[in-house]
């Protein structure tokens, strides 16, 4: 018999060969490793989109439900906010491998194929912990619905605020006794409170700080003050344009009066309001996520909505809603975890206030400790008057109807072009949005119904 | 049979064994050979030819995101395209941004490869100094930029005293990324010149100063010439390069197009039709249609090369 034959080269080819089979196997054992670690009987994949304090927030709840179910284990990942995060989450409900819960914004899932991408939430097993439509806004529970399915399950609506320095406004004489600002209920007004505001500012401050070069803000402030105006963007049947570009014009020229009237520096465009504010700026218009910033200054504060310079209550709102992403085979345990686990959180939402958002269960508002939380309850009623963008298939935090005209608002506001020329063109574009397909299936919104 | 026609056969079939011999190891050195590129060539055909045939494809459909209910629609997506303004204005920004940078960069690169080679101290901490930002990754450079540019706190408006919007204001914000870019990739070409520059015989230099040239001279005889190919190098690479912004851009830019779109360059435009808007076809539609022209900038340049080295002969 001859030597084993086994020369260096079959040596390597052998060991290359382990090597690569050995990691293959671990990383198909890496998933099963966790459920088995845990002990836990049902594993819930979940995807979410926090980072920063809101990402803190969820973690504490997520480890509070955690404690409260051993028997259900949650593998949470967090990933990138905005469009990377709706591409992955599209990408993996599309290849069935989406996980068993996820988070969107409320505005995006009427344009993310609801009954192709999305499954709808089962009422009934909600119901059995604890979650019911009676317990939510109705026009947010609307939002949620298509073609009468709820889609998703919301858990806050976040706002845009005007936050206020109570030093400073106290000096110009702009607080009440209450030791809130004092009220604002039209255009003029509001410019006198900017004009004593900016008497009382340390010089090399601007007055206010409103994102006058970003295309989402500036689009927000739009929709939230076309809203106070009564404006409509398309009729009932989403196959007119009814945009009014009169009051278009009204909002646009508010907004770019406070650069023209120099309460805004434009050289301060971008995300540099919130820094002024902390030191010593009067005003800035943030969203409600910027609570945990401005408390961590330490700053003597307050934030109200926007101000109704048109005369109705009106500020912007999005909402954060859990969703269902689709999966071939949904049911079962997991399915049933991620129920479990969306009801708790919407239920447990005290800790996700102190990030400055509205819990959308409404029971947990009249409870002593939200009311406790302040400036949040100061701008609790934003609720009841949340100016949203249309229910359309483009529509949506950071979808494309914000990424077609939000460089319209932002083009008036900081002057390339005069306001009733960006007007006309808004109107352009939304009508050439409206007569565009879904790509997810082919429908322009009027063919496209309740799921538009 | 003569003796020397025996000797003619006897050299020939040697001859002819040697050809043999050779022939059978080229053929064993290409089989040798064939196993050393495979592993490139079997990830080029997955990673560059699939792709490419599998978006040339999806360009005439209408696909979108999720890969099903596409159909075939020949060539809407590219006339669509040759409407679309979007396609136009960040064609237009790609094109300015290279124009911006390619002269720049040629001339910044050999200026710095000039003064790091003539310098006698500290030689290595010049080339370090011009060398190191070209290793950060594109998001650190970018991200170091937007503080530097930041309108408030940012080095470059209080160094200068001046209160310039950099990143939000639509005339500066490409201006800005031009800068970044500059500082962050000038190292490559830079590299580039100098080791065409050290490659310059001396000689050359001694002959022309017996001769009396004086550095001007001696700039514009010699090393300007010896250099017309790097040069030639330098600008291709970086044209193709330019063409392709991207990174640096939509970091500096908190991955939007910058104000009023002012720096979404033509890739930035592709990424937001296929993974924001979900339309997969036009998309590909739209990349193939930069494939077409980057490659008919490349070829250009090729033929221009040829034409002028044939012209110089």
């Amino acid at each position: 018999m001859g030597r084993p034959g086994l020369n260096r080269r079959q040596l390597l080819t052998g060991l290359s060969g382990l090597t690569v089979a050995g990691s293959l196997g671990f990383a198909a054992l890496g998933t099963g490793a966790d459920a088995l670690a845990s002990g836990a009987n049902t594993r819930v994949a979940y995807w979410n989109l926090f980072s920063g304090g809101d990402g803190y927030n969820m973690i504490a709840m997520l480890d509070a439900f955690r404690k409260a179910n051993p028997g259900i284990d949650v593998k949470d990942s967090t990933l990138q906010w905005g469009s990377p995060f709706y591409t992955k989450l599209a990408m993996a409900a599309a290849g069935n491998r989406a996980p068993d819960l996820g988070v969107m914004h409320l505005g995006r899932v009427t344009g993310f194929s609801p009954g192709r991408l999305l499954d709808p939430w089962d009422v009934g097993l909600l119901a059995k912990y604890g979650v019911r439509e009676a317990d939510f806004n109705p026009e947010l529970w609307k939002r949620a619905l298509v073609d009468g399915k709820l889609y998703a399950l919301p858990l806050d609506i976040h706002v845009q605020l005007c936050f206020y320095r109570k030093d400073v406004l106290k000096k110009a004489g702009l607080l009440g006794d209450d030791g809130r600002i004092v009220p604002v209920t039209s255009v003029d007004e509001w410019f006198d409170v900017l004009k004593e505001a900016k008497k009382a500012t340390r010089k090399g401050l601007q007055t206010i700080g409103m994102w006058s070069s970003d295309q989402n803000f500036q689009w927000w402030f739009f929709v939230a003050f076309y809203t106070q105006l009564g404006g409509t963007w398309f009729d009932d049947a989403d196959a007119e344009v009814t945009f009014d570009t009169d009051k278009a014009v009204q909002v646009l020229d508010f907004l770019r009066r406070h650069i023209t009237d120099g309460y805004v520096d434009p050289g301060f465009a971008g995300g540099a309001g919130a820094e002024q504010f902390v030191n010593g700026g009067p005003f800035v218009w943030e969203g409600n996520w910027s609570v945990p910033v401005f408390d961590s200054a330490k700053l003597d504060y307050g934030a109200t909505p926007l101000p109704p310079v048109f005369g109705e209550q009106a500020t912007h709102a999005e909402s954060h809603a859990f969703v269902l992403p689709h999966q071939a085979d949904r049911g079962g345990a997991a399915n049933e975890g991620a129920h479990q686990l969306a009801a708790y959180i919407v239920q447990h939402a005290r800790q996700w206030a102190a990030g400055g958002h509205i819990p959308a269960y409404t029971p947990t508002l009249s409870t002593a400790a939200y009311k406790k939380l302040n400036p949040q309850s100061e701008y609790v009623s934003a609720m009841d008057h949340q100016a949203t963008e249309p229910k359309v298939w483009f529509a949506g935090s950071t979808g494309i109807l914000a990424q077609r005209v939000g460089p319209i608002v932002v083009s008036s506001t900081m002057g390339s072009a005069r306001p009733d020329a960006a007007a006309r063109r808004m109107k352009s574009t939304l009508t050439e949005l409206l007569a565009m397909k879904n790509p997810m299936d082919g429908r322009t919104a009027a063919q496209g119904g309740a799921a538009a | 049979m003569t003796v020397t026609s025996a000797e003619t056969v006897i050299t020939a079939t040697r001859a002819r064994t040697a050809a043999g011999s050779a022939a059978v190891r080229r053929k064993q050195g290409f089989q040798h050979g064939a196993w050393f590129v495979a592993p490139f060539l079997v990830l080029f055909a997955l990673f560059v030819i699939w792709p490419l045939l599998r978006g040339l494809y999806l360009s005439f459909t209408d696909a979108n995101i999720s890969g099903d209910a596409t159909s075939f629609i020949g060539l809407d997506n590219y006339s669509e395209a040759l409407d679309d303004p979007l396609v136009w204005e960040s064609l237009g920004h790609s094109a300015y941004f290279t124009l911006l940078v390619v002269p720049c960069i040629t001339v910044l690169a050999f200026l710095l490869a000039m003064l790091a080679h003539h310098i006698e101290r500290g030689k290595w901490l010049w080339r370090l100094c011009f060398f190191a930002p070209f290793l950060l990754p594109s998001t650190v450079a970018a991200n170091l930029w937007q503080w530097l540019f930041n309108p408030g706190t940012g080095m470059i408006n209080h160094v200068f005293g001046i209160e310039t919007a950099w990143l939000t204001d639509k005339s500066y914000a490409m201006l800005a990324v031009v800068i970044c870019t500059l500082w962050w990739t000038v190292g490559f070409s830079f590299l580039l010149y100098l080791a065409a520059l050290q490659g310059i015989p001396a000689h050359l230099y001694e002959a022309a100063k017996l001769d009396g040239a004086n550095a001007w001279h001696r700039m514009v005889h010699i090393t300007l010439p010896m250099l017309r190919h790097i040069t030639g190098l330098v600008i291709a690479l970086q044209i193709l390069a330019s063409l392709q912004v991207f990174d640096q851009a939509v970091v500096m830019m908190d991955f939007l197009p910058g104000p009023e779109g002012s720096t979404r360059t033509f890739v930035q435009y592709t990424l937001e039709e296929g993974f924001t808007s979900y339309r997969v076809g036009y998309a590909s539609a739209i990349s193939i249609i930069f494939f077409v022209i980057i490659a008919a900038v490349a070829l250009a340049r090729m033929w221009l090369l040829r034409n002028r080295e044939e012209g110089g002969r």
